[in-house]
């Protein structure tokens, strides 16, 4: 049975962590879009709108994959965890159906418009477009996160008379303390993931003298949304997120800073290997005090270790939970410091001559993504081993009727249709951007006179 | 409340097989239609930008199936895996070809992804029409309101059936007709020149194949689920999608005689709405039928979502719904009118 439900989850991992790397960057680069229409509109200046019309083509292929690569999550539901869907469908049905109706419907509408309609649309009626998309993507991120919030701390609920859940308060669920907390700590993620992937492109147009006005505004706009947005991340967001995790999830929290003692100063440890058999942290490094300062406010709180909660509700797999959030946590602290030098550098006029710092801003783009995943990775494996905290085990969700090995004939599967798809994700976009702004366009697949001659008669 | 919801999930579902449906379609017949890598272009752009807004109706419809009648969503989506995760792939590469096959002016480049289109729309095809064929046949629930389904056992339609036995192959050819006819339609109301042409020719057989095959794979349903038959006698609902195939009938027929294109592609809509509907009028309140013993078929009423949750679902619904007629109103007026190469 233990197998069964391991590969249930495998798949289940596999499928929404490569499909969450294409909606962080759709959801980071939607507001550019905007932004940057909005300024054409307003100054009529044609380098905003160049950016624009570039960015989209990026947007355009990215939000294609996140597409294709969502769809199998909505129904995943069913065919792998279908005792979960026949426990909670009526709760988590709620916000999966709304997504569709009121986010992916208006996201679907207008993406083709926003990507290839720029001539038809005009700018005004394009602009809107922008907006339209950008609401779309952040709304279906309010609603998943609705989803994901209710199995961390189900709230809004009540049990029926057959022994499912079912929707007690619809205000309750849409407004769950944590929804609420986790959508702005993961939004700020993904401007992150926008902001870098933005100034990643500018740094290497500046580094190899090519699209040089254009790589100065990716630059410029790049790096103050991203101090931005990298600071929100961690404060006041994360801080939050991690005090929410303090009150409700106790044994989490322990076991994300590999924490096995009870006590007042309770530190963080920056660097150590978890050793759950001997319960204690090989080779810590730390700074006293600093966790009960984050979770609580004061240095004298006192924060519980695992060894204060009883062993069966200890999250499943320590050791990687402790790893992704020190991975998450790390990598944030670091996007703070590169991108507030990149700021000092901007405001002394001197980014574009700082060859150094523009390598690294390069090369940084790939750690918002990884970052994102690892702090995916420590909300699910810190809810463990609970489907819906305090309700549903994981291992009583999964689908039973459902053999291993048909499980396994699908993840096969998708593993190769993934990879054939990140390959062809790769090269389109890494071809988009060494064509570059400006010159190129790739023809509209919705607008059959804008193929080249050199196609036509085949 | 529970017919309600039954009805807003067999709207949703129709809404998908309707609009997707000559997506689907025309993308089988994708090789056939166009011939040149130009009239191959021309074909997707008459699809155009809104194949994602027509799939986004089979994800809403997951979801307020999840929403309203969890039992019977989590019994069949984990019944029907294998089959479901295969259309799901479909789905994806359909998508694919579609996003990036114009992307590189390039003879192979293209000459593959139009080739996926096709293979995948045609598999999507016939994939959908085996899955209605199983819930018309029924599937092998069991007293636990489980089943889990090889995809073929012994051919048979009785019993422990698979997914595949002589009848859901009849309704999978019968329903790829049908989505071939719709989208050939489309294509006809929607492009010009050689691709229109052979649109027409394409639309005339397909239609007539369908007419021809329609009385065979009623005498089949007549031999596996005789008491439907009975059911659409009995009920009003169902005589009401009987006149809606009818007049779609009519439509159709002189829409190709007097060269009415849009006459021809509303009937082809009410056509396909009809069969599904019909369908569905004269089943409720079973959703899936069991094989072993009807007392386990799983109902709308045993199916559905306790408590208060559909009426809440009701306050956000029709405003969704509006909103999204909406969108759809806007992007149209600006994708009005026929494609050219």
């Amino acid at each position: 049975m233990t197998d069964q439900a391991f590969w249930h989850r495998l798949q289940f991992a596999f499928t929404i962590t490569y499909h969450y790397l294409f909606p962080q960057l759709t959801m980071g680069l939607a507001w550019f879009l905007v932004f940057w229409k909005w300024r054409a509109l307003r100054t009529g200046g044609e380098r905003y709108a160049e950016a624009a019309r570039f960015w989209a083509r990026v947007f355009g292929l990215n939000f294609a994959v996140g597409v294709v690569t969502g769809i199998p999550m909505e129904f995943q539901f069913g065919t792998n965890w279908s005792n979960f869907s026949r426990y909670a469908g009526s709760v988590v049905g709620q916000t999966l159906a709304m997504e569709g109706m009121f986010a992916f419907l208006l996201e679907s509408a207008f993406v083709g418009a926003l990507v290839w309609g720029e001539k038809r649309l005009g700018p005004r009626k394009h602009f809107l477009a922008a907006v339209a998309v950008a609401l779309g993507s952040w709304l279906s991120g309010y609603f998943i996160l609705v989803t994901n919030a209710f199995m961390q701390h189900p709230t809004g609920h009540a049990i029926a008379a057959n022994g499912t859940l079912v929707v007690g308060s619809m205000r309750a669920y849409l407004l769950n303390e944590w929804a609420i907390v986790q959508f702005l700590h993961n939004q700020a993620a993904a401007l992150v993931t926008g902001t870098f992937a933005v100034t990643a492109v500018g740094a290497l147009y500046m580094l190899r003298g090519v699209h040089v006005e254009q790589a100065r505004l990716y630059l410029r706009h790049g790096v103050i949304a991203g101090a931005a947005a990298s600071v929100l991340v961690a404060f006041p967001t994360g801080d939050a997120q991690a005090k929410i995790v303090a009150r409700y999830q106790g044994p989490t929290l322990a076991a994300m800073e590999g924490r096995f003692d009870t006590g007042p100063r309770a530190d963080i440890t920056l660097i150590g290997q978890p050793n759950v058999r001997e319960r204690r942290l090989d080779n810590p490094i730390k700074v006293p005090g600093a966790l009960s300062f984050l979770a609580y406010g004061t240095f004298h709180s006192d924060v519980s270790g695992l060894n204060d909660f009883p062993p069966e509700t200890w999250p499943t797999n320590i050791e990687l939970l402790y790893y992704a959030f020190h991975v998450m946590a790390g990598l944030g602290t670091i996007f703070i410091a590169l991108m507030a030098c990149a700021c000092v550098q901007l405001a002394r006029g001197r980014l574009e001559r700082t060859r150094v710092l523009l390598w690294i801003l390069m090369l940084a783009f790939p750690f918002p993504f990884i970052a994102n995943t690892a702090g995916w990775i420590t909300t699910e494996l810190g809810r463990q081993p609970w489907l819906i905290y305090g309700l549903l085990r994981t291992a009583d969700g999964f689908s039973v009727v459902v053999s291993s090995g048909d499980v396994l004939f699908t993840l096969i599967g998708l593993t190769g249709l993934y990879f054939v798809l990140g390959l062809l994700y790769l090269f389109l976009v890494g071809r988009e951007i060494m064509h570059g702004p400006g010159t190129h366009a790739a023809p509209s697949p919705y607008e059959p006179e804008a193929v080249g001659g050199e196609v036509a008669g085949g | 409340m529970v017919e309600l919801w039954f009805g807003l999930l067999c709207f949703m579902l129709t809404m998908f097989v309707v609009l997707d449906g000559w997506d689907i379609g025309a993308g089988a017949l994708h090789l056939i239609v166009a011939k040149t890598a130009a009239e191959r272009r021309e074909v997707i752009a008459a699809i155009g930008p809104l194949w994602s807004w027509h799939e986004v109706w089979l994800v809403a419809a997951g979801g307020t199936f999840l929403l309203a009648f969890p039992g019977v969503m989590a019994a069949s989506f984990s019944g029907f895996y294998l089959a479901l995760w295969m259309a799901l792939w479909s789905l994806i590469l359909r998508g694919v070809s579609i996003e990036v096959g114009g992307h590189i002016p390039d003879r192979l480049w293209q000459a593959w992804w139009d080739f996926v289109f096709a293979a995948s729309n045609l598999f999507l095809a016939l994939l959908f029409g085996a899955a209605f064929g199983n819930v018309i046949r029924g599937v092998p629930i069991d007293v636990t309101g489980t089943f889990s389904m090889s995809l073929f056992t012994d051919f048979g339609v009785r019993g422990r059936v698979g997914i595949l036995d002589w009848y859901t192959v009849s309704v999978a050819v019968f329903a790829t007709l049908l989505l071939a006819a719709h989208g050939a339609t489309y294509l006809r109301l929607k492009t010009t020149a050689r691709v229109h042409d052979r649109s027409e020719r394409l639309a005339r057989r397909l239609w007539t194949a369908t007419l021809i095959a329609f009385p065979v794979v009623s005498f089949e349903t007549w031999i596996v689920r005789p008491e439907i038959y009975r059911a659409i006698a009995a009920r009003p609902a169902a005589w009401f999608a009987v006149t809606v195939i009818l007049a779609g009938a009519w439509a159709v027929w002189t829409g190709f005689r007097e060269r009415a294109e849009a006459r021809t592609f509303a009937g082809s809509c009410a056509i396909v709405a009809g069969l599904l509907d019909g369908f569905a009028a004269a089943v409720f309140p079973v959703m899936l039928h069991s094989t072993l013993d009807a007392s386990y078929s799983l109902t709308a009423y045993r199916g559905a979502a306790a408590g208060g949750g559909l009426r809440i679902a009701l306050v956000w619904w029709p405003l969704a719904f509006a909103l999204a007629i909406a969108y759809l109103v806007i992007v149209l007026r600006s994708y009005r009118g026929r494609v050219t190469s």
